[in-house]
């Protein structure tokens, strides 16, 4: 009997059987959301013509820094192919001194990157896409339909030794007009510190 | 003051020598495999990584369970997801942990080996799998547990205790 609340509990907190799935509609797309250049954006503002890549990261998680210059020649390829590209950092910076904003500031600059790195002030908009860790991807076509969510590739470890680009791929089919031939995928990767 | 003394005499107990430290690698399917050779009435799965604040945390709780359940049938089986090339600091922190027994380290590709445990695990650590003798999953928490969360689970699990001295 004393395992009933526990396993509510277990049901109600996050996993992949809530995040969104390939079809869904973006969620929390008028959340205002400060850029790292000091301006208010919000998903639907951050959308491109050909579709828009959301991922979730932060500045300190290992997986995050083992991906992250991939993920800014990624995201900043898709810039110039019509995709709009955002960032979000959900977690809260009382639990990871190294997610705060002018870390985030600095992130970006270091990276060069070409598309907004945003703060999920509440982490209202990593709840509402059912997102678990960073990093983690989220790609909707031009209608704002879900067409890939997952890992960006299938080796943190080592840039050199991918052998499935998940993320590159999805985007190419997307911009394409193709469908996307592996539209989840999964990779271990840091827990969301919700605020 | 005295609490300082005492966790500082308690980590210099359960120290062990990193050279001591097992952490063999393993596909999910022999950590599955070990689950089943390990002939407990539960045996709990741990997923975990040095740089993962939470399932650091929760470790000294999965330690003690293992200390007061270890004769009641419960196994404990470690399976760090730390990068190959952060093995020192893996040793390093099982060995402070005082852990002398066998335990993993991750070896396969990210989606094989978290669909192996749970298809519903989105990857997040820490995850903590409890299994039966025959290797059968009873429970996924995919977030970090309390001691009290942990006894509760597993004592769930366990056949009723035969009367002291009985």
């Amino acid at each position: 009997m004393a395992r009933i609340p526990l396993l509510l509990a277990a049901l109600l907190l996050p996993t992949t059987a809530l995040a969104l799935a390939p079809g869904d509609a973006m969620p929390a797309r008028e959340v205002k959301m400060k850029n790292v250049d000091g301006r208010e954006l919000t998903l639907a503002s951050a959308a491109g013509a050909k579709g828009t890549l959301v991922i979730f990261t932060c500045n300190a998680c290992p997986f995050v820094k083992a991906w992250q210059a991939r993920i800014a020649a990624i995201g900043n390829e898709a810039v110039g192919q019509g995709v709009g590209v955002i960032a979000i950092n959900s977690n809260d910076p009382k639990v990871v001194a190294l997610d705060g904003y002018e870390e985030m500031q600095q992130r970006a600059r270091e990276l060069g990157l070409r598309f907004p790195y945003v703060v999920d002030a509440t982490s209202e908009v990593a709840r509402a896409f059912g997102a678990t860790r960073t990093p983690e991807a989220f790609l909707f076509d031009a209608d704002g339909k879900l067409v890939y969510h997952g890992a960006i590739d299938d080796n943190s470890q080592d840039a050199a030794a991918v052998e499935a680009h998940y993320l590159r791929d999805a985007l190419a089919a997307l911009i394409a007009g193709r469908p996307v031939a592996l539209a989840d995928t999964k990779a271990l990767g840091c827990t969301i510190k919700f605020r | 003051m005295p609490n300082a003394i005492a966790a500082v005499l308690a980590a210099l107990l359960l120290t062990v020598a990193p050279e001591r430290v097992q952490l063999e690698p393993a596909t999910a399917a022999q950590v599955l495999a070990a689950v089943r050779a390990a002939e407990a009435e539960v045996v709990v799965v741990n997923v975990w990584a040095t740089w993962c604040i939470p399932c650091r945390e929760e470790f000294p709780a999965l330690l003690r369970l293992r200390r007061d359940y270890g004769g009641r049938g419960v196994a404990l089986l470690l399976v760090s997801a730390d990068l190959a090339a952060d093995t020192a600091a893996t040793r390093a922190f099982l060995a402070e942990q005082g852990v002398e027994f066998r335990t993993f380290l991750k070896a396969e590709k990210d989606q094989a080996f978290i669909d192996a445990f749970d298809r519903d695990w989105s990857g997040a650590l820490p995850a903590t799998f409890l299994y039966d003798r025959a290797g059968r999953r009873l429970a996924s928490f995919l977030t970090p547990l309390t001691y009290e969360a942990l006894e509760r689970e597993v004592r769930a699990h366990l056949p009723p205790r035969a009367p002291a001295g009985g």
